[in-house]
């Protein structure tokens, strides 16, 4: 066989399934969102129809859903302000310090736990009667700090989002890790030279140098926030009432549990948008930045 | 940035790691001490303290309330399965993306980027329905065939290393007669198996670790994960705490093991995804 028909056949037959796979599991089914997002369908009825923009409308109109995204900024804001406390960690983790390797398997040990356990062990922490956490302040002498942590329609996401941070933050310090320790170490050794002291350094050479992975935990950030599902779906439900429920778990309550699939896919392409939008212009801030 | 302490303030970084050591470990720690104590002890004493003694009765017990064994067997089909396709779909893909050019190459490489982007929950609404329309609800195949598609992560590490491997190793292949598919197997393939040992226990954590596609796609008992039958159990027996910790610490153990053997590849294909061009 000649190796120019050789290399049709081993072009097609190997791309063949992925790109299968792809189309049928990924973009199909967006394709197919955008189409429900414009119909009455509930899922099960054979038939369904046209509406046209409706289930936006409504999806806009809907003071839930507007509370919905208000708590998924909340994850993002928080997550976010923790960020230069994590490139602070990761940079003391590449120091010579004894013992680094083991603090670096620790600090990245919770991003590895099985998220449903996860979820099960803080809502058992947060217990309002002889809970762990409660036992806690008390020992140390903060009784006054007790809370119904998952009960509270005020305390609720905050109680969540601590979850988050802890089950993250981890994958964030690794990855900033990672970047700072691509710099090569000359740089900093002609600075030196240079008579820069540490704060310029950091400023000069770490900041700059580590963008790229910025840029990634900022992505990873966005999509995140925007998608918290499963510690509020397990732990919460996404109540008391609507109070920690986000966007992903309405949607998919929407979907699955009140059979509106019209309006629910309204609401998975509004997400997929945003995401859109924010990773654009993430890109190009970032990019602004750079010569 | 690299520095050297002054050994003056070496002991309070050492004093911040310990504090975010407690801080990662307190909740498991608690969670094992509660997993080995009695009812008794539980009600009795402080959720802080050690157990009396260690009882390994709740253990035992929710291992077999909470269906466990059918949840490592499901879970193992999955990963064990899951992967082997995974890596060779993958390899596959990179080996043409890189080596050949071709007609439609760049659209094919924007629909892995684009698929990137698609929010992974959301589409869910569309996929149940085509997973339906092909009788696979209810079914183990309808988690394989989602967790068998590649995804851009991936390629992208296996594209890394292909780069490097020298295409004057496919020349003189070439010159002895093999044909592409024989350099495929013969030569990038094995060439590549260090890159596909890393991806591949990533994957892994990630199929052990999920407990959405199990629990749309799956709802039967005999179906269930280590994920869902940890939610299935909660739902049953919320009030007993010390059961319940139990079965969180049997559904961790799995990863956690894993994790403390394999943290190189694991850290490795965190990091390589991130920090390369």
């Amino acid at each position: 066989m000649s190796y120019s028909l050789q290399k049709k056949l081993v072009v097609v037959s190997f791309l063949f399934v992925p790109v299968a796979l792809l189309l049928l599991f990924l973009l199909y089914p967006s394709l197919r969102l955008l189409q429900f997002s414009l119909t009455d369908w509930n899922g099960i009825s054979k038939s369904f129809h046209y509406v046209g923009f409706e289930n936006y409308i409504d999806a806009f109109s809907n003071p839930d859903v507007w509370k919905a995204l208000t708590n998924n900024f909340l994850y993002f804001g928080i997550h976010a302000i923790f960020i230069p406390l994590e490139v602070m960690i990761a940079v003391f983790l590449n120091n010579k310090m004894r013992a680094s390797n083991f603090f670096r398997s620790i600090v990245f040990m919770p991003y590895i736990l099985n998220g449903v356990a996860v979820a099960y062990l803080f809502s058992f922490l947060y217990n309002p009667i002889n809970g762990p956490f409660n036992a806690l302040l008390e020992s140390l002498g903060l009784e006054s700090w007790i809370q119904n942590w998952l009960s509270d329609k005020s305390v609720v996401n905050y109680s969540l989002i601590v979850v988050s941070l802890w089950r993250f933050s981890g994958l964030h310090v690794i990855l900033f890790l990672a970047g700072l320790q691509s710099i090569p170490n000359d740089l900093y050794e002609a600075a030196t030279i240079d008579g820069a002291g540490p704060l310029k350094k950091f400023v000069h050479i770490t900041l700059p140098s580590i963008s790229r992975v910025m840029e990634i935990v900022l992505f990873l950030n966005v999509r995140g926030a925007l998608q918290v599902f499963d510690i509020p779906f397990l732990m919460t439900q996404g109540g008391p009432g609507l109070a920690s429920t986000t966007f992903t778990v309405y949607t998919i309550q929407t979907a699955f549990k009140y059979n509106n699939y019209g309006l629910a896919s309204s609401l998975a392409i509004i997400l997929m948008l945003m995401i859109i939008l924010f990773s654009y212009f993430q890109g190009k801030l970032f990019k602004g930045k750079g010569d | 940035m690299k520095l050297t302490y002054r050994t003056r303030s070496l002991p309070l970084l050492y004093l911040l790691f310990a504090f975010i050591t407690a801080i990662v470990l307190f909740p498991i720690l608690i969670n094992v001490f509660t997993a080995f104590k009695t009812p008794g002890d539980l009600m009795n004493s402080s959720p802080l303290a050690l157990p009396k003694e260690w009882n390994f009765g709740n253990l035992k017990s929710a291992f077999e309330k909470g269906n466990m064994l059918v949840g490592f067997k499901n879970t193992g089909i999955l990963v064990l399965v899951s992967v082997f396709l995974n890596t060779i779909l993958g390899a596959m893909t990179a080996y043409v993306l890189n080596r050949f050019d071709f007609r439609f190459k760049r659209v094919i490489m924007s629909l892995f980027i684009v698929a990137m982007v698609v929010p992974f929950y959301t589409t869910e609404v569309a996929r149940f329905q085509i997973i339906k329309g092909f009788g696979l609800y209810d079914s183990i195949g309808a988690p394989l065939l989602i967790y068998a598609g590649t995804d851009l992560l991936q390629i992208f590490i296996f594209l890394q290393f292909i780069e490097k491997i020298s295409s004057q190793l496919d020349e003189s292949a070439m010159i002895d007669g093999a044909s592409y598919v024989g350099i495929f197997t013969r030569i990038i393939f094995p060439l590549l198996l260090p890159a596909s040992a890393t991806l591949g226990i990533i994957k892994a954590v990630d199929i052990m670790n999920d407990m959405y596609i199990p629990y749309l796609y799956m709802p039967s008992k005999e179906l269930h994960t280590l994920s869902t039958s940890l939610m299935s159990f909660v739902g049953q027996r919320a009030s007993s705490f010390e059961q319940l910790s139990a079965a969180i610490l049997i559904v961790m153990i799995p990863t956690l093991l894993l994790y403390l053997f394999l943290q190189r590849y694991i850290f490795t294909g965190i990091t390589a995804g991130a920090v390369k061009e």
